[in-house]
């Protein structure tokens, strides 16, 4: 069996015919438009060497073909927020056993192709207008808040901006000052820009330091105000419906790489987990420096959610030692680069 | 009612804890039983990992190999829950599993033989041997006297199938031989017919539980290890055709005499096997 995937070229930027028909996306200058003209290249060439962590990605809906692909991208840790699974609950035990997959049988998945998993604990926006199991919900939450890896209270916030979200919102913002989390707040697809300012005030209302709250999925609109408010501002690159990594990296370059990082949020939609590592390649084809690449792509986002405690840098900087006594299907797994691979492409199932 | 282990592991936890750890523990070891649920979860908060090293004090058939701290105190603080309401014990161990974080999880299920109320635990326990997580796997087959105490005969048998399976170390398994049996016998042979069918092997430490299970099924098996190209093959099937009752065993190692001489001489035994 082949140790290596067979490597897929992939067409890096727009042709040049496609940018004349759509100059509003390619605004770039003239050696930009040729490199992006002549470059048909594997995007990995321009990210060899480079680590990546992935503050926001839900792998609970994703398979193990991505835990591959993210591994061979450089993805070395990532954070899976707690959030909706498309399917509304309606028991507290759905909530407790979704809770618990995120701390222990996702966490193990994950460490089975040497990825490092934390995650954020929080009831989210849309569940919350179901009172009555919201209720609930917020007695279970400490029991889940201070164990280990759980890096923040997350994503909570606003979706259709109800009093409900607004109550339970606010009641989790009591939750991470107690427990002294930081917290990653989701705002909302319908009217981003009140729901983004209200998450903030009411936080700041709350007496949170906006240094402890990672505002998550902005865009242009949104980040002049997150930034200047002093809050992290995460970028969501989500094919359709959320940032382009186009638009994200004129948004670094206008802003620069403080306080800013970016997520694939990949999930059961059309998503792509490879979003953070994708990005890279691209801002270091348009010539940013090593250094900037890894703030928005690596660093802020550690830096952020660090401030749980709950973050050793140790468990994913240096190759992750596996147990070797640790067996996953009957497989020994020994380290981020071993993973047993499949020969995709033979017929022969062995 | 006071749990029998509660000193003792204390008296193992002040070897290795700073005087800051033991502090904390003493602080929290006198709360009350439903903030011992929030010390049991946020003990790594508090005390180090540091890695127990100490083999000679067995506590309850348990040595603490390669345990680290933040285990032990897990256990010595659900040593410290009242039983005195056994449904409400019950419960906050209950509670405590279906919550439980990888870390957590491995504790809880190390601490079971030190748990009052045992065997009400029983589900907890096999569906340690049913999980996919190596690490739960590992704490309910490995330094824990609770499966030999109280598994169901189809239970254990499960767990030492599985242990193979996955090609683990049976001969880890406490009580591993005493608990031999004819079912548990017959199903290595199933085992080894659909590894051999799909150009696998099994452990050979596996054929020790069929010594005193041999019937003409399991010695074809044998016959045909005998025969085999496989030394560790070969090996186990001398040894337990030297071991058995079974007297077409014994006639069929007369006709391998230097195995037979390999095992009077002691040079060849289970332990050799071992990886």
């Amino acid at each position: 069996m082949g140790a290596t995937r067979k490597v897929k070229f992939t067409k890096m930027c727009q042709k040049q015919s496609e940018i004349s028909q759509n100059p509003s996306h390619f605004e770039g200058e003239l050696s930009e438009t040729e490199a992006s003209a002549n470059t048909v290249s594997n995007y990995m060439d321009y990210i060899k060497d480079m680590r990546f962590f992935d503050p926001h990605i839900h792998m609970t809906s994703r398979t193990t073909d991505d835990y591959t692909a993210l591994i061979d991208a450089g993805v070395v840790a990532i954070i899976e927020p707690a959030f909706w699974l498309g399917q509304p609950r309606t028991g507290l035990a759905s909530f407790k056993d979704y809770y618990s997959s995120l701390v222990g049988w996702e966490r193990f998945r994950s460490s089975q192709f040497g990825i490092k998993h934390y995650c954020t604990i929080g009831l989210n926006s849309r569940e919350a207008n179901n009172e009555a199991l919201a209720e609930e919900v917020m007695e279970l939450l400490p029991l889940f808040l201070y164990k280990e890896g759980v890096v923040g209270v997350g994503e909570i916030g606003f979706d259709d901006q109800t009093a409900a979200e607004e109550k339970y919102y606010r009641l989790q913002l009591e939750l991470a000052k107690e427990a002294k989390l930081p917290v990653q707040v989701h705002t909302p697809h319908r009217d981003k820009k009140k729901g983004t300012e209200l998450s903030m005030s009411i936080a700041l209302e709350h007496g949170i330091d906006p240094s402890m709250v990672i505002i998550d999925h902005n865009n242009e609109e949104t980040v002049e105000s997150v930034l200047e408010k002093g809050f992290w501002a995460a970028f969501t690159i989500y094919p359709f419906t959320k940032m382009g990594n186009e638009r994200m990296v004129e948004i670094v370059k206008k802003y620069g790489p403080e306080r800013i990082m970016i997520n694939s949020a990949a999930d059961w939609g059309i998503s792509d987990p490879l979003a953070v590592p994708k990005t890279a390649a691209l801002m270091k084809l348009r010539n940013f420096s090593d250094e900037v690449i890894k703030l928005v792509t690596y660093q802020n986002a550690i830096d952020a959610f660090a401030q749980s405690g709950q973050i050793n840098k140790s468990d994913f900087e240096n190759p992750l030692e596996i147990d070797q006594s640790l067996k996953f299907n009957g497989n020994t797994v020994l380290r981020g680069g071993q993973i047993p691979r499949m020969d995709k492409n033979s017929i022969f199932i062995k | 009612m006071q749990n029998k282990y509660s000193k003792l592991l204390y008296d193992l936890i002040t070897k290795y804890a700073t005087t800051q750890e033991l502090e904390w523990i003493d602080l929290k070891s006198v709360d009350e039983n439903d903030k011992i649920q929030q010390n049991f979860v946020s003990t790594p908060r508090f005390i180090s990992q540091t890695i127990i090293s100490n083999l000679e004090s067995l506590i309850n058939e348990v040595n603490f190999t390669n345990w680290n701290l933040v285990r032990l105190v897990r256990i010595y603080f659900l040593t410290k829950i009242d039983p005195a309401n056994k449904e409400n014990y019950i419960k906050n161990i209950n509670t405590l599993f279906e919550t439980a974080e990888n870390k957590e999880a491995i504790a809880l299920i190390s601490a079971l033989p030190f748990l009052h109320y045992p065997e009400s635990f029983i589900l907890r326990a096999t569906d340690a041997v049913r999980s996919n997580i190596g690490s739960n796997f590992d704490a309910i087959a490995f330094q824990n006297p609770y499966p030999k105490l109280y598994f169901s005969e189809l239970a254990w048998n499960q767990l030492v199938l599985k242990c193979i399976f996955n090609d683990k170390q049976i001969n880890q398994i406490e009580g591993i031989h005493k608990r031999a049996n004819q079912a548990l016998a017959n199903s290595i042979s199933d085992l080894a017919h659909e590894r051999w069918a799909a150009g696998r092997t099994i452990n050979s430490q596996a054929w020790h539980m069929v010594i005193k299970y041999l019937n003409e099924t399991i010695f074809k098996d044998i016959c045909k290890m005998l025969e085999s190209e496989n030394y560790s093959n070969q090996a186990a099937a001398a040894l337990v055709c030297y071991e058995t009752d079974y007297t077409p065993a014994k006639k069929e190692l007369s006709k391998y005499p230097e195995l037979l001489r390999a095992i009077q001489n002691n040079s060849l035994t289970w332990g050799q096997l071992e990886k």
